[in-house]
């Protein structure tokens, strides 16, 4: 509950106001609906009354009349504008929600961020928003609304009634609701986090069958895969049903408490006026407000289903938000194009908490169009190396430095990075480099293609427009390396640094893109890993290491 | 598409929305007896005493409860049935299927088995029954009134039918909100599945504030369509509530000055007496109620539609599919020979013509030629995960089919080009719940990079790998195909991201499988891995022709 809460107030943040006049409307709307059919049932009953006493002449008819209509027109125009209010602030909280959980996920460190997996991400940032839309709208509000309309009830009741009528309403209601709620949530919460949990690992599991489909296949587990996805369907299920089992007992205990608090309401009044204490019509207007203050216990149903779902979600929710505040990179100014650049290892150190060092005491220092290719064997840190020098990893000893400022304090992308792993996105080829430079126009992106040697292999597919599937499906190995390259390219970064750049290409077509990148950025420096001999030749120094 | 959706259940559906119209007739009985409980306070004398009318007003509750709870369990489990059979429909087709769908990718597919289909729920436990109750209690009700009063009656007369004229005009509008709101959930989706695997290179690039800044645009998007979806939903259900509201304030201003003498029309024969008056007053909402239960429910039928046009889109959407099942079979017998004859694919606008090859079981091949010559089409040719547009493939002397696929890969050991990983432990990924053996780790230099992660075997990766180094993932999916303990190997650049030294390593794993008797049919540029082979076809692009080389 103190997490609904915590999450309650976060989303308050930006649409406190919004959120504080959908309340008041809410309150209004369940006060006006007591009002209405209290006011009816009154008017009915003394009408009849004052028609068989004959004093029908001097009823005055038009007031309440008059406020019938009033109550009936103004209740429903104010739950409209509740309605539309609450929606668009809660709608609009968790579009806000959204993006922070996707910033923070874009400030996690690099070794984080390479193992985040899409649909893990997609569970945070839709799924679990989606489950607190309940948060404002089917707890906090209602809960709050309901309280204040039971309250004013007590008193309105009280004095227009008699206290006798009007307390018993007052508690059945009030101790009634929250028993319910109470013990539907003990009961629902297991199921309901269950049910989530289990949609969410349906979501996981499918989208690994459809982006390894073709692995698994080959070795038979595609079955396997489908039959993990339907157990986690078939947990859903039962978990759901479960979850709806008390759902519907709760809703059938709320009905019973209103159905409770009209009877006594009927039955104490019905005494009282027999006594002659109050009027028939009076007695009415207990019994038709408590039929309509049903309406403030109703909504604590979903509440109740949902209850589970949503601790759940706001967890992880919460979690996610408050490492977004920790991680947090600050994104400095650019530097500036114009100087020539040097980068410097200074005795620099890596070192994963506590495990031996990945490297030690490591020095070098790169001036402007210098191209030095880093060799060793694998695992001795060349990748390490590289990720200092773009500042996605802190070294745990000495600093990296660009005209002398610490990589780690650059803007993100001051330095481009080519990794060994491309990462193409879903869309066309034009999007895929634009990535790098939104502002390139067509004649630059032919450009960095022809420099990679990839121009005529796209003319051939169509164009720049060619759209591309998932993860860049629809390019060959070595298509894709080039046109990660390429992308980089059209960023003219002033250093770039390279992971094995030729990895998969044929020797003519290395020599060609190595050639092309040269061309491209005369006054670059260029760090490279590398174990081909293309690469090494192309470079104008050769860096040993281990 | 959704009434076939519906007939899945119909019965159980059928009878749910019986009850639950049975549960709204039974408040006829009840309001009656409130009436007369009121009349007996007022008169002194007939009607209903008190207790008799408390006790029989909760007997009436109770049974109505139960009506709507039986109801309602009903619905929503033929609810349930029908979207988890729906997904279990999903699942079995995409499993089969190749590239992207009509929806787009992964992400929408996602959201279509997942979210959308959920969506149908409301329709099936709220839409429906409110439809059956519509069609039967405000008859039952408008009878009841004119039999009391022709006045109360010609209220209701008037202001039922302009209703569903209302709704129906509502309908189309809140149909195409809800389309593009559904289509906006699937790309949104798709955005962030393909784009969050990609997040560290996104970021690598300084591209990840334009990629917040596009997501921020997409998410509120999606808001603003779903608060159109909204905004018409609760539209309609104001102007309802607002026709329900008027009615039952004339039906009361009517019986307020019939009892008070003032008004001497509209009842048979005069005035009416007060258990009608309340009677009336009672039963005027519920006149109402189902026409506005459905009206509420009207923006679940719209969702439901617009979930069930991108099923039949889907559904009509012919994919290519997988040769086989990709299930687990008994190996195919026989020397594991492979065949190719006038193989030819098409690829876009361009046509690969492979050349005729006879590979005999044992044999070490080459493929080789330049980036994009269709080297990795003919290994997924070979394995049966494409199609060829001409030309026989034939596998352990039988035709590369449907039927000898499963078999086939039985006998296959896979490196892709491009490492993928399973949502699930190292060990899985590799043996797939088959214990990883020691030798396996050693011949594949594995056994330091397993003590080196955090959680060993049992680390979750990132979707291509994320975690490991380039050459440590392309050493796994050789684990991978070596613990398949394969006749037949089809590697993709088995030595890319490798020094010379790992490079070595996993070439002597390849050729000691190979001595052991396996054919080896690799995909390389390596000029050093080209050199162990028996032999190289070179799979040469359009316009040059394809030649055979032979080692001696
Ligand atoms: N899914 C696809 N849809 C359409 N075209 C594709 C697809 N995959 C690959 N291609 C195209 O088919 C051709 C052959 O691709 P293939 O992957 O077989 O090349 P390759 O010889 O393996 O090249 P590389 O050495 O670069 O890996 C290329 O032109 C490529 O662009
Ligand atoms: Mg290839």
């Amino acid at each position: 509950m103190a997490k609904l809460w915590h999450i309650f107030r976060l989303m308050m943040r930006g649409e406190a106001k919004s959120l504080w006049r959908g309340l008041l409307l809410s309150a209004l709307v369940l006060m006006m609906g007591a009002a209405l059919l209290g006011l009816s049932g009154w008017f009915i009953v003394a009408a009849s009354a004052a028609g068989l006493l004959g004093t029908g002449a001097v009823f005055d008819v038009f007031r309440p009349s008059a406020m019938v209509r009033f109550l009936a027109i103004g209740r429903t125009a104010t739950r409209y504008g509740e309605r539309i209010l609450t929606h668009d602030a809660t709608l609009r909280a968790l579009t806000r929600l959204r993006v922070t959980l996707l910033s923070g996920l874009a400030k996690r460190s690099h070794e984080r961020l390479i193992r985040l997996r899409g649909a893990q991400a997609l569970n945070r940032i839709i799924a679990d928003v989606d489950a607190l839309d309940g948060v404002p709208l089917r707890l906090f509000l209602p809960l709050i609304a309901g309280g204040a309309t039971q309250l004013l009830a007590l008193l309105f009741l009280s004095w227009l009634v008699d206290w006798r009528v009007a307390l018993p309403i007052f508690l059945i209601f009030t101790f009634g609701a929250l028993a319910v709620l109470l013990w539907g949530i003990r009961r629902a919460r297991v199921p309901s986090r269950r049910a989530e949990a289990a949609a969410q690992a349906f979501r996981t599991r499918f989208i690994d069958l459809l982006t390894s489909r073709e692995d698994l296949a080959l070795y038979g587990q595609l079955p396997d895969q489908s039959e993990a996805c339907l157990s986690a369907e078939a947990r859903r299920q039962a978990a759901a049903t479960a979850t709806d089992f008390v759902e519907r007992q709760a809703g059938a205990a709320l009905m019973v408490i209103s159905a409770l608090a009209a009877a006594v309401a009927l039955w104490i009044g019905g005494d009282l006026a027999q006594a002659g204490v109050i009027t028939p019509a009076q007695a009415a207007i207990g019994f038709f407000a408590a039929l309509a203050l049903m309406e403030t216990v109703a909504p604590l149903r979903r509440a109740v289903a949902e209850m589970g779902r949503m601790i759940g979600a706001a967890r992880r929710v919460i979690a996610l938000t408050e490492g977004a505040l920790q991680e947090g990179q600050g994104a400095d100014p650019e530097l500036s194009r114009a100087t020539p650049v040097q980068l410097r290892f200074d005795q620099v150190g890596f070192a994963r908490n506590g495990a031996q060092p990945v490297i030690e005491g490591f020095d070098l220092s790169l001036g402007a169009s210098e191209w030095v290719a880093l060799k060793g064997p694998s695992g001795v840190g060349k990748s390490t190396v590289l990720l200092m020098a773009a500042g996605a990893l802190a070294p745990t000893q000495g600093q990296v430095t660009l005209n002398g400022q610490p990589v780690t304090e650059l803007a993100p992308g001051t330095v481009t990075l080519v990794g060994q792993r491309a990462a193409l996105i879903q869309g066309s080829i034009a999007e895929n480099l634009r990535l790098a430079a939104p502002e390139a126009d067509d004649a630059a992106l032919h450009a960095a293609l022809r420099a990679v040697a990839l121009d005529e292999v796209i003319a051939a597919k169509g164009g720049l427009e060619t759209g591309l599937g998932p993860r860049g499906a629809g390019l060959s190995g070595g298509e894709t390396r080039r046109l990660v390259l390429a992308r980089a390219l059209l960023k003219q970064p002033s250093v770039l640094l390279l992971d094995e750049p030729t990895e998969g290409l044929d020797h003519p077509t290395a020599e060609r893109v190595l050639a092309g990148i040269r061309a491209a950025l005369p006054q670059a420096v260029i760090l490279m890993a590398a174990h081909r001999a293309e690469e090494q030749g192309a470079a104008d120094k050769i860096v040993t290491l281990g | 598409m959704l009434s076939a959706l519906l007939a899945r259940e119909k019965s159980a559906i059928g009878l749910a929305s019986w009850l639950s119209a049975l549960s709204g007739f039974l408040w006829l009985p009840q309001a009656a007896l409130v009436a007369a409980t009121f009349s007996h306070l007022l008169l002194g004398e007939g009607g209903v005493r008190v207790g008799t009318g408390v006790l029989s007003f909760l007997g009436f509750a109770a049974l109505r409860l139960i009506l709507n709870y039986l109801a309602e369990g009903l619905l929503f489990r033929a609810g349930q049935a029908i979207v988890t059979q729906m997904r279990q429909e999903i699942l079995a087709r995409e499993g089969q299927n190749l590239g992207t769908s009509a929806l787009g990718g992964p992400g929408a597919l996602a959201a279509l088995a997942g979210e959308k289909l959920d969506a149908l729920l409301p329709y099936i436990t709220r839409y429906t029954p409110a439809q059956k109750r519509v069609m039967t209690v405000p008859f039952a009700i408008l009878a009841l009134a004119f039999w009391q009063s022709w006045a109360v009656g010609l209220v209701f007369v008037i202001a039922g039918p302009l209703i569903p004229v209302f709704m129906a005009l509502v309908g189309y509008a809140a149909k195409e909100a809800s389309e593009r709101q559904m289509q906006e959930i699937g790309s949104l989706g798709d955005l962030l599945v393909d784009r969050l695997a990609a997040l560290a290179d996104i970021r690598l690039l300084g591209a990840a504030p334009r990629l917040i800044e596009r997501f921020d645009r997409s998410a509120d998007d999606l808001r603003s369509r779903t608060m159109a979806v909204l905004r018409i939903a609760f539209l309609s259900s104001t102007v309802l509530e607002l026709f329900a509201a008027l009615g039952v304030a004339m039906v009361a201003v009517w019986v307020g000055f019939s009892l008070l003498g003032e008004l001497s029309w509209g009842a048979w024969g005069g005035g009416i007496t007060p258990w009608a008056g309340i009677f009336l007053l009672l039963l005027a909402p519920d006149y109402f109620q189902p026409l506005r239960d459905l009206s509420a429910a009207w923006h679940d039928k719209a969702a439901a539609l617009a979930v069930a046009g991108e099923l039949a889109k889907w559904q009509d959407h012919e994919a290519e599919t997988l040769l086989g099942t990709g299930a687990k079979r008994a190996p195919l017998s026989g020397p594991a020979t492979v065949r190719l004859s006038g193989v030819a694919v098409r690829r876009g606008g361009r046509k690969i013509i492979y050349p005729d090859a006879e590979i005999a079981p044992g044999q070490r091949v080459a493929l080789s030629g330049p980036s994009g010559a269709g080297k990795t089409t003919l290994l997924r040719l070979i394995a049966g995960l494409d199609r060829p547009a001409a030309g026989t493939i034939m596998v352990a002397g039988q035709p590369l089919s449907d039927e000898t696929a499963d078999g086939w890969r039985a006998r296959l050991g896979w490196m892709p080009q491009a490492p993928m990983f399973l949502a699930r432990s190292l060990r899985h990924n590799i043996a797939f719940g088959a214990p990883l053996s020691p030798d396996l780790l050693s011949e594949t230099a594995l056994e330091g990079v397993l003590k080196s992660l955090p959680k060993g075997d049992l680390t979750i990766l990132g979707e291509t790998g994320g975690g490991l180094s380039g050459g440590e993932a392309r050493r796994v999916m050789l684990a991978r195909a070596l613990a398949a303990r394969p006749d037949v190997v089809l590697a993709d650049e088995p030595t890319a991201d490798l020094d010379h030294e790992t490079a070595e390593r996993v070439t002597e794993a390849l050729l000691a499988l190979a001595e052991r008797g396996a054919t080896l049919i690799v995909a390389t540029h390596d000029p050093k891995l080209i050199a162990k082979m028996d032999r190289v076809i070179d799979v040469a692009p359009a316009g040059r022709d394809a030649q055979e080389a032979t080692h001696g």
